[in-house]
């Protein structure tokens, strides 16, 4: 077991290091660069201070050097200036993080929520009329462009109630219930669409369940059927789902991405964009190895708990 | 929903009293905090050395200028200017000195005393005179100050700008939401990231991309200004999602520059209370074509391109209705200074749009294009709908004489570097001009060597006319002389204009005070403004 | 007979598949299904509502939304498709030799695999046409790069199972090469895991680039594309002109809709796990 889990710790970070190899390259191949943009608003240009920022920002050196040097920041725990801003990046970050945290969170929660429940309930009424409606149901979730569907919501919002959820964050201590209301639409947004995919896995692993021996004995003796379904049946099922679950979560921070941007909610997803399109090295590389270290965690984790909730999975080398 | 109801039986209320009262004027209230929007953040906070409404918007109320136009009057003049760190003006020896009084009991908001290095400290900075040492990274308007021979602060009360040639034109560009009076104590470069300003307003947070709130200056210099507690410029991206804040009351302003007539109507019929004023932007669409490549120094070529372009279908299908026809200058009555209508209309382009058609393929015809060997051209514009929208229609447009076109959508990050570097055949773009005034708008846009003179344009005869009409002081005689350039410049392609946008501000009853002026960036202020709540 | 059999078994995957066969035959006769041409404007009919000469109404600036549906097709098609194929190609080809030859290049080819999949598709996308300039082509390489490791899994699984097998190592005996062996014994035995693959990333691959035109990094003018329709001034005429919008998303919505019917029939037919499932 614990050789296992080194071994899957040195393969995540071998990753993470190609993966910063990549952000790096990809950004460096977009064309222009900051020090080119905010030169460009257009003016007489000061040439001086053009290459003064160049070399300030450590835009003038190689390639390979920029590189390393943002590695030994990031080992020392610094996140670099914010282009853009003009402030340390980690200034920018923090108050973004635990917005996308919450947001992701109460997604998945909602996906997991809505996926299970009408899976089993699918499952249980296998073939019939609902079984029909809540698939149908999941997969038009899984059909929608994101940004539509958000959209959508915050159109029927205001035509409807003549409110929309706060443009600018509120914080939980500040007013709970504003704060609670400006993140549930957006959530139920992303977590419908979740929720497709938790549905369908819920729904055929139930199905095999619900085929066992067992299952078909405890109904034998007469136990009631819904304790029977959710007791036995959700138990065995749980594996697959929380696969599922690890595999959205990637997924899902690109949701979020144009989630964050139509409810105007200041996450980090939305954050990264920007930086992204104002060539804000290194917000957006540390803002995507940030999101692919809580991916490599996520998924690892989700590796673990399977086999602590399934025994019969050794783990070898693979 | 309950506030909503409120604010309803609220306003019920009001025109009840208005009714009973007659129209006598409302004494203004203290108090409120004004929700407005902006649709990004602004690149950074330093006037000086931006080119955009989203800085001078939420900027504006941090600074003062030495003089502004009125904000409560509509339509800017050199009539309407007033006074604000100076207190009064005078030209001497003979239209060659412009003297400003300033006022004595002004704090910087970090309480420095304001004084006449300050303004000095500003303009020479602006202008780049020999031996200062602060530099702007950008300067985007050292030209408007081209005629400044030097400036004198010998007293702290009085500066006096010391020109080569008399000139009308200085006033109105120091008039400018574009000219705020910057801290002397303060390195420029710091005022990228905050504010330090003599204004109504004092900047209170800025949460990067998301919200910048402002709030009073409790010791202003004007007694019992501003009315407001503070102004929450909220950042809102998506544009549908800016439009259903504002009906369902979250923001009370739009951001000024929406231009689109459509959603604003939308939104007034939603919410039939809604305030909607029309106005001009003092912001034209035109084509740009790139007069450093061989193709296009052909002048019939470009003829053939801008009868190519139906201008009415432009104001209809581009626009929605929203924008009026128009040479360099904005037209009238918006403007004061625009080509007469008829005149306009007897430029290549704004005749009968089908014989147009026709005789632009004749021209490519002669050129030795047509349906076997087309005219190939890329066409830029930035990413952003309104003008991918218009570009798209000029596009079509051009195949409808049989000229191929791609297009080149240009992030906006990148759009101005690429225009600067003349790396585009043609461009689908728009140009906003501070004050309605030829030199703020001649000097920056089509003199030869100007960066923002994106087609590079260059003849010394127009630079010589430029100069000319700068100089002429009778009103009358200048209008004749930039008419005249107008028609040149047209004549010639420099840009070839489109038309001006006009916006549509749909805001709520209760703000008062938020009068639209004929150009967006001279009125944001805020200093005036109150809320009837 | 087999495909008889398929409908009856499951109507919702033949009305799926119906659906994307439509598709096809709309982008291939645009041409002729159009009534009018899809990027000419007309300033003097600016969202005029749907009529007997306008189906579905025009947009903005005048131009048939109906037509411009049907044009959109083709780009849907060729983003859906030209995606889906290209990575599952590039996929299929890193799999195979990595689970072929196994040893350094396999471990090598996960790890690369495993770089992919940890950023997110949206990211990755975004990154990839903000550094390849806008058009048609790149659009769909950028688009294609996340479906790579999906792709590379599936078939690296198969040959994985297969190699093991007897009679692959007798056909090894018997001296017949590489090539052949990956030819006729372990791509036929992936192909039904790589077309309920294909299948459910078509329409996902259709999402990917309405985002990215939301974003203003989707396939450019003058390519009537139904992401670009439904993002770029869609959202400023939703209210007075609603079937801007409407026609668009429900282009879209139906063709995802019907990729993913037709993507969970084929899976249960195709892929022996999940048999159980019945749409």
């Amino acid at each position: 077991m614990l050789v296992y889990i080194v071994q899957r710790v040195l393969t995540a970070l071998v990753t993470l290091f190609g993966m910063s190899v990549l952000i790096f390259v990809l950004l460096r191949l977009v064309p222009g660069d900051i020090v080119d943009i905010i030169f460009s608003s257009a003016g007489f240009v000061n040439p001086a201070a053009k290459v003064e920022l160049a070399r300030e920002l450590g835009l003038d050196r190689p390639i390979a050097l920029q590189y390393v040097r943002w590695l030994e920041e990031l080992a020392e725990g610094n996140l670099g200036k914010s282009y853009r801003y003009d402030v340390p990046a980690w200034q920018v970050v923090k108050p973004r993080l635990p917005v996308t945290l919450e947001l992701a969170i109460l997604a998945i929660l909602i996906a997991v929520v809505l996926g299970v429940f009408t899976g089993v309930l699918s499952a249980a009424r296998q073939d019939s009329a609902l079984d029909y409606a809540l698939s149908l149901l999941s997969l038009a979730g899984l059909s929608m462009p994101s940004f539509w569907l958000g959209m959508m919501i915050i159109l029927f919002l205001v035509s409807w109630a003549g409110w929309i959820p706060s443009m600018v964050y509120v914080s939980p201590r500040e007013d709970l219930r504003a704060h609670l209301l400006q993140f549930v639409f957006p959530a139920l947004a992303v977590g419908y669409r979740g929720s497709a995919l938790i549905m369908r896995i819920t729904r055929s692993s139930m199905l095999e369940v619900l085929g066992e021996d067992y299952i078909r004995t405890a109904r034998a003796k007469g136990q009631r059927e819904w304790p029977v379904i959710f007791g036995h049946a959700l138990r065995n099922a749980i594996l697959p789902i929380i696969t599922v679950i690890g595999f959205e979560f990637a997924f899902m921070i690109g949701g979020l991405v144009v989630t964050e941007t139509v409810f105007n909610l200041p996450g980090v997803a939305r954050y990264l964009v920007d930086a992204i399109l104002w060539r804000d090295y290194p917000v957006a590389q540390n803002l995507v190895m940030l999101i692919g270290v809580a991916v490599v965690v996520v998924n690892l984790s989700v590796d673990l708990l399977y086999g602590w909730l399934d025994p019969r999975i050794r783990y070898g080398a693979t | 929903m309950r506030k909503r109801f409120h604010r309803l039986v609220f306003c019920a209320f009001c025109s009840i009293l208005i009714a009973t009262t007659a129209s006598a004027a409302q004494a203004p209230k203290h108090g409120g905090i004004l929700n407005a929007t902006l649709i990004e953040a602004p690149p950074s906070f330093s006037i000086h050395e931006e080119v955009t409404i989203s800085t001078v918007w939420p900027m504006m109320p941090c600074y003062n200028n030495l003089v502004i136009f009125d904000p409560l009057k509509k339509q800017e003049s050199l009539e309407t200017i007033i006074p604000e760190l100076a207190e009064k003006w005078t030209l001497q020896d003979g239209g060659k000195s412009l003297v400003f009084f300033l006022r004595k009991d002004v704090k910087w908001h970090d309480g420095q005393p304001f004084t006449s290095k300050d303004v000095k400290h500003t303009f020479d900075t602006v202008r780049e005179a020999p031996g200062i040492t602060a530099k702007l990274r950008v300067n985007p308007r050292q030209l408007w100050y081209e005629n400044v021979e030097s400036i004198d602060a010998s007293t702290p009360d009085a500066v006096v700008f010391r020109l080569k040639r008399p000139e009308s034109s200085l006033l109105l560009m120091l008039a400018s939401g574009y000219s705020p009076i910057y801290p002397a104590h303060i390195p420029v470069s710091e005022l990228r990231s905050k504010c330090v300003g003599t204004g109504p307003f004092k900047l209170k947070e800025y949460r990067q991309g998301e919200l910048i709130e402002m709030v009073k200056n409790p010791d202003y210099f004007i007694k019992g200004r501003p009315y407001l507690d503070g102004i929450r410029y909220t950042i809102i991206k998506d544009r549908s999602t800016r439009y259903a804040a504002l009906q369902a009351g979250r923001q009370d302003i739009p951001f000024i520059w929406e231009v689109a007539r459509m959603p604003a109507e939308a939104a007034k019929r939603a919410v039939p209370k809604l305030v909607m004023i029309e106005s001009s932007t003092n912001v034209n669409d035109h084509i740009l074509v790139n007069l450093t490549k061989p193709l296009f120094k052909d002048p019939k070529l470009r003829l053939a391109i801008t009868l190519a372009v139906d201008r009415q279908g432009y104001v209809q299908a581009g626009r929605q209705g929203a924008a009026i026809l128009g040479g360099v200058m904005l037209p009238r009555p918006y403007g004061a200074w625009g080509l007469p209508e008829a005149e306009q209309k007897k430029i290549p382009g704004f005749g009968d749009p089908v014989k147009q058609k026709a005789d632009a393929k004749k021209l490519l015809a002669e050129l030795g294009y047509g349906p076997s060997k087309p005219l190939k051209i890329a066409v830029s514009t930035r990413a952003i709908p309104i003008y991918v929208d218009i570009a798209g229609y000029i596009m079509d447009q051009f195949r409808q004489v049989g000229i191929q076109s791609t297009l080149e959508q240009v992030e906006t990050g990148v759009w101005h570097a690429k225009m600067t570097r003349r790396e585009f055949d043609v461009a689908v773009s728009a140009t906003g001009i501070g004050p309605d005034d030829p030199d703020a708008n001649l000097y920056e846009n089509f003199k030869c060597g100007s960066p923002r003179n994106y087609s590079a344009y260059c003849s010394d005869e127009v630079d010589r006319m430029i100069e000319q009409q700068s100089q002429t002081l009778e009103r009358d005689k200048r209008l004749k002389l930039v008419n005249e350039i107008d028609k040149r410049l047209q004549l010639d392609g420099a840009r070839m204009m489109l038309g001006w946008s006009k916006e549509y501000v749909a805001m709520w009853p209760y703000v008062k005070n938020v009068v639209p002026h004929q150009s967006i960036y001279n009125y944001g202020r805020m200093q005036e403004v109150w809320l009837d709540k | 007979m087999k495909a008889i059999r398929f409908f009856r078994q499951k109507p919702l995957g033949a009305v799926g598949g119906a659906v994307i066969l439509a598709l096809v035959l709309t982008a291939t006769f645009a041409d002729s299904l159009a009534t009018y041409d899809p990027i000419r404007t007309d300033a003097e009919h600016t969202l005029a509502r749907p009529t007997r000469s306008h189906w579905l109404g025009t947009d903005n600036l005048g131009r048939d939304i109906y037509s411009r549906i049907v044009y959109g097709a083709r780009v849907s098609l060729m983003v859906g498709l030209g995606a889906t194929l290209l990575g599952a190609a590039l996929g299929a080809v890193i799999g195979l030799f990595s689970g072929y030859l196994g040893g350094w290049i396999d471990l090598f080819a996960q790890r690369l695999m495993e770089i992919l999949q940890g950023l997110p598709l949206l990211i990755l996308a975004l990154v990839m046409s903000a550094a390849l300039k806008p058009s048609i082509g790149n659009v769909i390489v950028a688009i294609s790069v996340p479906i790579v490791p999906m792709a590379e899994r599936v078939i690296r699984g198969s040959v994985l199972a297969i190699r093991e097998l007897a009679y692959i190592e007798g056909a090894r005996a018997l001296g017949v090469g590489h090539f052949t062996i990956a030819m006729r014994h372990i791509l036929p035995n992936a192909i039904g895991p790589f077309i309920v693959l294909t299948t459910a990333q078509f329409g996902s691959a259709i999402l990917v680039e309405a985002a990215l035109s939301f974003l203003g990094l989707g396939v450019p003018e003058p390519w009537p594309s139904w992401g670009r329709m439904l993002s770029i001034s869609a959202a400023e005429f939703a209210q007075k002109a609603p079937w801007v919008v409407v026609f668009p998303g429900a282009a879209i919505s139906l063709v995802v809709f019907a990729s993913n019917l037709l993507g969970d029939a084929l899976r249960d037919t195709l892929d022996p796990r999940l048999r159980r499932t019945h749409i």
